[in-house]
C-alpha cells in the first residue's frame, strides 16, 4: 500500500510481503478437484450403488423381453429418485449412462460368449441401414439409444419433481 | 423482488418440464414407430428383441431333433459341410414339407422378398422407392396369373400335394420364428415380418422366374427405332435373322403343323395332347379367359394353316415401300406410351425383366463320351447375387430320388439329375410378349375396339401399402390381350405368354421322376412359359434337347412392333409341341444349346427377331467346335468347356483387323499392341493384354460404324439405354457388323450420314487408334500390361441391394461370348449361377458334381453365405449329393482336363472323385410328426 508506485514493476512480485501489519494471511489457492459426491446425498452411497445395479439388470431384463423403452423408465425413476438422493447432475448423468451401457451391454454381448457371430451380425444390420458396415458402429448406435433413453428419461424425472431436498 | 424471482423460477420450471416432456415424446416416438422410412429403432436394435437375433441364424445347424406339424412319418435332413442338404422322407409330400422347412431356415428372406416383388408388395418393406416395381408387377398380374393356376390345380394332384406340403413346411419354420423371434435382420429391422405361406407365393415366384427369363420390351424398342432410323433401316440392322453362322442345335427337317391353341387354365395337358406326335391344331378355344370379359377363340386353326412366318416374310418386304416416319402418322402417341412403359420397366429391381441370353447346356453320347454312356453339362446364365437364386439339395422319398437345384420358394428340383435321367435348361430367346394399341374413344370411357365391337375392359383396383407413407390405389384395366400398362399418348396393352398359367410345377415333378426320354417329354408337352431348352441325358446313353413352352403365333401384322389391338393382330395361337425346335440323338453324338436361335432359316414358323436377345451364336460355335473335335470325353472335358472364355468374335475380327493394320502408320504403341494382339489366343483371360485390346476396340468400332447414325437420326437412347444404346449388349449390331466385316466391308453404313465415304478398314483403324488412346490412359502403361483382369471385374450384388454385403468385384475373365460368359460390361453382374456334370457310367448310375458361387445361407454372418465361392472361381465342383445316400468327398478339382481316352471308371472316377475338405454328413436333423 505504502509503495504503489513500485507495483507492475520489477521486484513487485515481494510486494505481498509489503501488506500492512496485522493482516492474516490468507490461504495459497489450491487447485480445482471436481468431486462427485455431494456431501450432502441421502443414505449410503453403497446403497445407491446397488440400485445402480438394479437399474441396469432391470434394463437387461427389458430388452430380453422386448421392452426397449425400459433405459427411459430407469431414467425417469432416476430422476424421481434424485429428489430424495440429493446427487449432482453430473454423477446421475454419469451413473445413468454407465446403467445404460451395461443393461444393453450384457444382452449384446451374450450371444458372442455362446459363439454367436454377433460382430458378423452388427456389420449386416449396419450394412443394411445404410450406416458404414462396421461392427462397432451398430455396437455405438445400439448403446447410443439406451444411453438417449436414460438420460431423457432422467431429464424428465428431475423437471417432474422439485430440486433436491439438501442435508 | 421475490416474488419475480420465484415466479422467473417458476416459468423456468415450467419450460423444463415442458422441455423434457416434448423431447421425451418424440425420442419415444421416433425409437418405437420409425419416422418415413427410418426404421423404429428402439424395437430393430433392441439387444434381446431386435434385429441382433438374427445372429442366431448365422449359426450352422447342429444335429437335433425338431417336430414339424403336418409331418406324417419321420424325415431326415443332413447337411453336408458345405451346407449341401439331403432329404430322406416317407412319402413326396413329407420330402416337400421338409424342403419348404429347410429352404425357410436357409432362404427366408429371399422367398418374401421374391414373393412381394411379384404380389406387388415390396413397398410395405422397403418404403416408397419400390412402388414404382409394385405397381408394374400389379399391372402386368404375376398374381393373378398365380392365383388362376392354383385354382386350375387339383388339390389332390401331385402339384396340388407339393405345393401344400411345402407350404406347410415354411410355415412351421415361420412358427418356430414367432415363438423365438430371431427373425433375420431383413423383417427385424423394419419390423415387417412374413405372413403365413401360401401355395399362391409359390406360384408367384413360379412367375417372376418367368418375367425375368420371359418377359421384354423388344416391340417398343423398335418402335422407337423406326421412329427414328426408318423401317428398312432398322430392319437391316436389327434383321429377323441375324447374318452369320447360328449354330442351332435342331438344324431341321422342319414340319409345317399350323398352329396350336393356347391352353388357359394352369392344369396339366392331357396325355392326348401331350404326345409329340399329335398335331394339336384343334378347333379347342381358350377355355378360360381370366384377362379379358371378352370371349377369345381360336376358331380358326382348325387345320395348317399358312404360318406367321410365311406371314412376316411378306410383310417385311412389303415394308421395304414403307416411308420412314409412316408409323408416326399411324400411332403418334406411340412414342409416348412406350417411353411410359419403358420408364416402369426402369424402376425395376435390376435383372426383372430379360437382359441377357441366358445359360449353355450340352450333352454328348456314344463315341463322344468315355464307355459310351452319356454325359450332361449345364451351366444357367443368370444375375449373380448373394443369395444365389438357387438351392442345391436331394429329395428322396419313395420313387423319388433326385439331386439339383431347387429354386427357394418353390418346391421340387429344376435343374439336375435323378437315377435315370439328367437334365439343364437354357432360355430359348423367342419372343413371348406381344404389345396392343388399343382402340379407344374419350366418348366411351373404359371402352375398346375389338373384332367390330366396343367392349368394356375389366377394371382391378389394388391398395398398395407404402412403409412410411400413406397407401396408394392403383387401377388396372384388362383388355381381351391382357392388362393396359399406360394410357401415356396411346393405350397400350401387354399380351405376354408368362401371363398364361402354366402348370410348370406339375411338369417339373413329373421330370423329377421321369425314366427316359418319352416321359420327359410328354410331361413338357404342357410347359408353357417360360420357353426354355431342355437340354437331357439318360442312363441308356440317350441324349436330347426340346425348346419347350409358347411360341406365339399372329396371322397378320409385325409381331416385333405394337400391333392393332383391333383383332387382325391378335396372337392366333402357338407353334405345336411337335414342331417346336427339338433333336433326339443326334448323329454326330453331341448337342449344345447357348441361347443361340435353335433353329436355321428354314424353320417355317416365327420365334422372334435377332433383338430378341438370341445370342449370336459365338458360345454355340465354341461349343460345338470343341464337342465335335473331342472323343471319350470325360466330366472333366466337359468342366474344361465350361471354363472356356475363348471368344469367338475374336477369332472372326481380330485376323481381319491385322490385314486392315497392315501398311498403316502406326504409333510405336500402336506398334506394340498390334504385336501383341497377333500373339494372343483369342482367350479372354484376365491377366490378357490382347483380351483388353481386342474388347476395347470392339466396343469403338461398333461405336465408329453406328454412334454417328444415332446421333444423326437421334435415336432416343434415353428411353431405354439398354435397349438403344449402341454398345455392349446390342446383339443386333454385334452380329451385322461382324458379318460386313467378313464378307461387306464396302457397306453403305460404315459412311456416317453426310460424311466422307469409308469402308470397313479405315472404319478399323480409327477405331484401333481410339481404343489405344483409351487404354494408355486406363489402365496405362505399356500394351503388354494392359491385362483384361484390370478392366473388367465381376460383382455378386446383394439381393438387399447393400453395397457391404456384396461379393466382389474382382479381376475376372470372360465376356458375352465366352462360354464361361460375363455379362454387364466393365464390372458384369451375371453369368454362370451354376455349374452341373452329370455322366453315366455303364452300370447305370448317375454321377454328378456341381457347384455354385455364393453359399446355402442368405445370412451374410453365416460360414455358409459365400464359402462356395473359391471352388466355382478355382474351377473345382463339389459331388452331388445323392439322395437316400449323402456324397463322399469334398471339392476335386475337375478343371483343366482334355477330352482323353478313358474308360467308364474315367468318368466314375472324374465326377465321383473326391478332393479335400470332406464333404459327408456332419450334422442331421430327425425331423418328427
Amino acid at each position: 500500500v505504502t509503495d504503489v508506485k513500485r507495483l507492475g514493476k520489477r521486484g513487485s512480485y515481494r510486494l505481498g510481503r509489503l501488506r500492512a501489519q496485522g493482516i492474516a494471511d490468507l490461504a495459497p489457492p489450491s487447485p480445482y478437484r471436481p468431486s462427485f459426491v455431494r456431501p450432502q446425498h441421502r443414505g449410503p452411497a453403497s446403497g445407491w450403488l446397488l440400485a445402480a445395479a438394479c437399474g441396469a439388470a432391470v434394463m437387461a431384463g427389458g430388452a430380453v423381453i422386448g421392452w426397449w423403452f425400459v433405459p427411459f423408465g430407469v431414467g425417469v425413476l432416476a430422476g424421481v429418485a434424485n429428489w430424495v438422493g440429493g446427487w449432482r447432475a453430473r454423477v446421475m448423468v454419469t451413473a445413468l449412462t454407465f446403467m445404460a451401457i451395461i443393461g444393453w451391454g450384457v444382452p449384446l454381448w451374450w450371444p458372442a460368449w455362446h459363439g454367436e457371430p454377433a460382430g458378423a451380425t452388427a456389420r449386416v444390420i449396419a450394412a443394411l441401414l445404410g450406416l458404414p458396415a462396421y461392427a462397432f458402429v451398430t455396437f455405438a448406435l445400439t448403446l447410443l439409444i439406451a444411453i438417449a433413453q436414460a438420460l431423457v428419461g432422467l431429464w424428465l424425472g428431475r423437471a417432474l419433481t422439485p430440486r433436491p431436498r439438501r442435508g | 423482488v421475490l416474488p419475480e424471482r420465484r415466479r422467473s423460477t417458476q416459468a423456468q420450471r415450467v419450460v423444463n418440464v415442458v422441455l423434457a416432456t416434448v423431447v421425451s415424446a418424440v425420442l419415444l416416438i421416433v425409437l418405437g414407430a420409425g419416422y418415413r422410412t427410418l426404421p423404429a429403432l428402439g424395437p430393430a436394435l433392441d439387444p434381446g428383441r431386435g434385429a441382433w437375433t438374427s445372429a442366431s441364424g448365422g449359426t450352422l445347424p447342429r444335429s437335433q431333433t425338431l417336430r414339424l406339424a403336418g409331418l406324417a412319418r419321420p424325415a431326415r435332413v443332413s447337411f453336408t459341410s458345405q451346407g449341401i442338404a439331403s432329404i430322406s422322407a416317407a412319402s413326396d409330400s413329407d420330402a416337400y414339407l421338409a424342403l419348404g422347412y429347410v429352404q425357410a431356415r436357409f432362404r427366408l428372406g429371399q422367398m418374401d422378398l421374391e414373393r412381394r416383388l411379384g404380389e406387388g408388395r415390396l413397398a410395405q418393406l422397403a418404403g416408397p422407392d419400390a412402388v414404382a416395381s409394385d405397381e408394374f408387377e400389379l399391372r402386368l398380374g404375376l398374381l393373378r396369373t398365380a392365383r388362376q393356376e392354383w385354382a386350375d390345380t387339383p388339390r389332390s394332384s401331385p402339384a396340388g400335394q407339393a405345393l401344400i406340403a411345402y407350404a406347410r413346411g415354411v410355415n412351421d419354420y415361420l412358427a418356430t420364428e414367432r415363438a423365438s423371434r430371431q427373425w433375420p435382420a431383413l423383417f427385424s429391422l423394419p419390423g415387417v415380418y412374413p405372413a403365413n405361406w401360401t401355395p399362391v407365393d409359390s406360384l408367384v415366384i413360379q412367375g417372376v422366374l418367368t418375367q425375368e427369363l420371359d418377359f421384354t420390351t423388344t416391340p417398343l424398342d423398335y418402335a422407337l427405332l423406326e421412329r427414328s432410323l426408318g423401317a428398312r433401316t432398322t430392319m437391316a440392322w436389327f434383321p429377323l435373322r441375324a447374318p452369320g453362322p447360328q449354330s442351332p442345335y435342331d438344324p431341321g427337317p422342319y414340319r409345317n403343323l399350323g398352329i396350336a391353341p393356347i391352353v388357359t387354365t394352369g392344369a396339366m395337358t392331357t396325355a392326348t395332347t401331350a404326345a409329340r406326335t399329335t398335331a394339336t391344331t384343334t378347333t379347342a378355344p381358350r377355355t378360360t379367359a381370366p384377362r379379358t370379359t371378352a370371349p377369345r377363340t381360336t376358331a380358326s386353326t382348325t387345320t395348317a394353316t399358312r404360318t406367321t412366318a410365311t406371314v412376316t416374310q411378306g410383310r417385311v418386304a412389303g415394308r421395304a415401300a414403307v416411308t420412314p416416319g409412316q408409323l408416326v402418322s399411324e400411332n403418334g402417341g406411340l412414342p409416348r406410351a412406350a417411353a411410359a412403359i419403358l420408364a416402369q420397366v426402369s424402376a425395376l429391381p435390376a435383372g426383372q425383366v430379360h437382359e441377357y441370353p441366358d445359360s449353355n447346356a450340352w450333352a454328348a453320347n456314344g463315341p463322344a463320351v468315355a464307355g459310351g454312356g452319356a454325359l450332361l453339362a449345364g451351366d444357367p446364365h443368370l444375375p449373380q447375387t448373394l443369395p444365389s437364386i438357387w438351392f442345391q439339395v436331394a429329395l428322396s422319398a419313395p420313387g423319388l430320388a433326385v439331386s439339383g437345384v431347387s429354386t427357394p420358394g418353390l418346391p421340387g428340383i429344376l435343374i439336375g439329375h435323378n437315377s435315370a435321367i439328367a437334365w439343364s435348361l437354357t432360355d430359348t430367346q423367342n419372343q413371348s410378349t406381344m404389345f396392343y394399341d388399343e382402340k379407344t374413344s374419350n366418348a366411351r370411357p373404359g371402352g375398346y375396339f375389338w373384332r367390330g365391337q366396343w367392349r368394356r375392359m375389366r377394371r382391378v383396383r389394388y391398395t398398395i401399402d407404402v412403409r412410411g407413407e400413406a397407401a396408394r390405389q392403383l387401377t388396372v384395366d384388362l383388355t381381351v390381350h391382357g392388362p393396359v400398362m399406360t394410357t401415356a399418348g396411346q393405350t397400350v396393352s401387354v399380351d405376354w405368354m408368362g401371363a398364361v398359367p402354366s402348370p410348370d410345377l406339375a411338369v417339373l415333378l413329373r421330370i423329377n421322376t421321369a425314366s427316359d426320354f418319352a416321359q420327359f417329354s410328354t410331361a413338357l408337352a404342357s410347359w408353357r412359359a417360360p420357353t426354355e431348352n431342355f437340354v437331357y441325358a439318360d442312363r441308356r446313353g440317350n441324349i436330347a434337347a426340346v425348346s419347350a413352352g409358347y411360341f406365339p403365333l399372329v396371322r397378320h401384322g409385325d409381331p416385333w412392333l405394337p400391333m392393332p389391338g383391333t383383332g387382325a393382330d391378335d396372337v392366333a395361337g402357338v407353334i405345336p409341341y411337335a414342331a417346336v425346335p427339338h433333336v433326339y440323338d443326334p448323329r454326330d453324338h453331341v448337342l449344345a444349346t447357348a441361347n443361340q436361335r435353335p433353329v436355321a432359316d428354314s424353320y417355317p414358323y416365327y420365334i422372334g427377331t435377332s433383338a430378341n436377345d438370341f445370342d449370336p451364336g459365338y458360345r454355340a460355335a465354341t461349343e460345338y467346335a470343341y464337342l465335335r473335335r473331342h472323343t471319350s470325353m470325360t466330366a472333366p472335358a466337359f468342366a474344361a468347356l465350361q471354363a472356356s472364355v475363348s471368344d469367338d468374335l475374336a477369332r472372326q475380327i481380330v485376323p481381319r483387323l491385322l490385314t486392315a493394320l497392315r501398311g498403316a502408320r502406326l504409333t510405336p504403341v500402336q506398334q506394340q499392341a498390334v504385336t501383341v494382339l497377333r500373339g494372343w489366343n483369342y482367350s479372354m483371360e484376365p491377366q490378357s493384354a490382347g483380351a483388353s485390346i481386342w474388347s476395347t476396340f470392339w466396343s469403338d468400332y461398333v461405336s465408329a460404324v453406328f454412334q454417328p447414325w444415332w446421333a444423326a437420326r437421334r435415336v432416343p437412347v434415353r428411353r431405354d439405354r439398354d435397349g438403344l444404346a449402341v454398345g455392349t449388349g446390342q446383339y443386333s449390331l454385334d452380329e451385322v457388323l461382324a458379318a460386313w466385316t467378313r464378307d461387306d466391308q464396302g457397306n453403305p453404313a460404315f459412311s456416317p450420314p453426310g460424311g466422307a465415304r469409308r469402308d470397313a478398314a479405315v472404319v478399323m483403324r480409327a477405331a484401333f487408334g481410339t481404343a489405344i488412346s483409351r487404354l494408355r490412359s486406363k489402365p496405362g502403361g505399356a500394351p503388354a500390361s494392359w491385362s483384361w483382369g484390370k478392366l473388367h471385374s465381376r460383382r455378386f450384388q446383394s439381393l438387399t441391394g447393400a453395397a457391404a454385403l456384396e461379393y466382389g468385384p474382382y479381376p475376372s475373365g470372360g465376356d458375352a461370348w465366352t462360354v464361361d460368359a460375363a455379362y454387364g460390361g466393365a464390372v458384369s453382374g451375371a453369368g454362370p449361377s451354376w455349374r452341373m456334370i452329370v455322366g453315366w457310367t455303364g452300370s447305370g448310375r448317375a454321377a454328378g458334381e456341381a457347384i455354385y458361387p455364393g453359399g446355402q445361407s442368405e445370412n451374410p454372418a453365416s460360414p455358409w453365405y459365400a464359402n462356395l465361392f473359391g471352388d466355382w472361381r478355382s474351377g473345382r465342383y463339389l459331388p452331388m449329393p445323392v439322395a437316400g445316400r449323402v456324397a463322399g468327398g469334398g471339392a476335386g478339382s475337375v478343371a483343366g482336363g482334355g477330352g482323353g481316352a478313358g474308360g467308364a471308371g474315367a468318368v466314375v472316377g472324374a465326377v465321383a472323385g473326391g478332393g479335400s475338405g470332406g464333404g459327408g454328413a456332419d450334422v442331421s436333423w430327425e425331423l418328427r410328426p
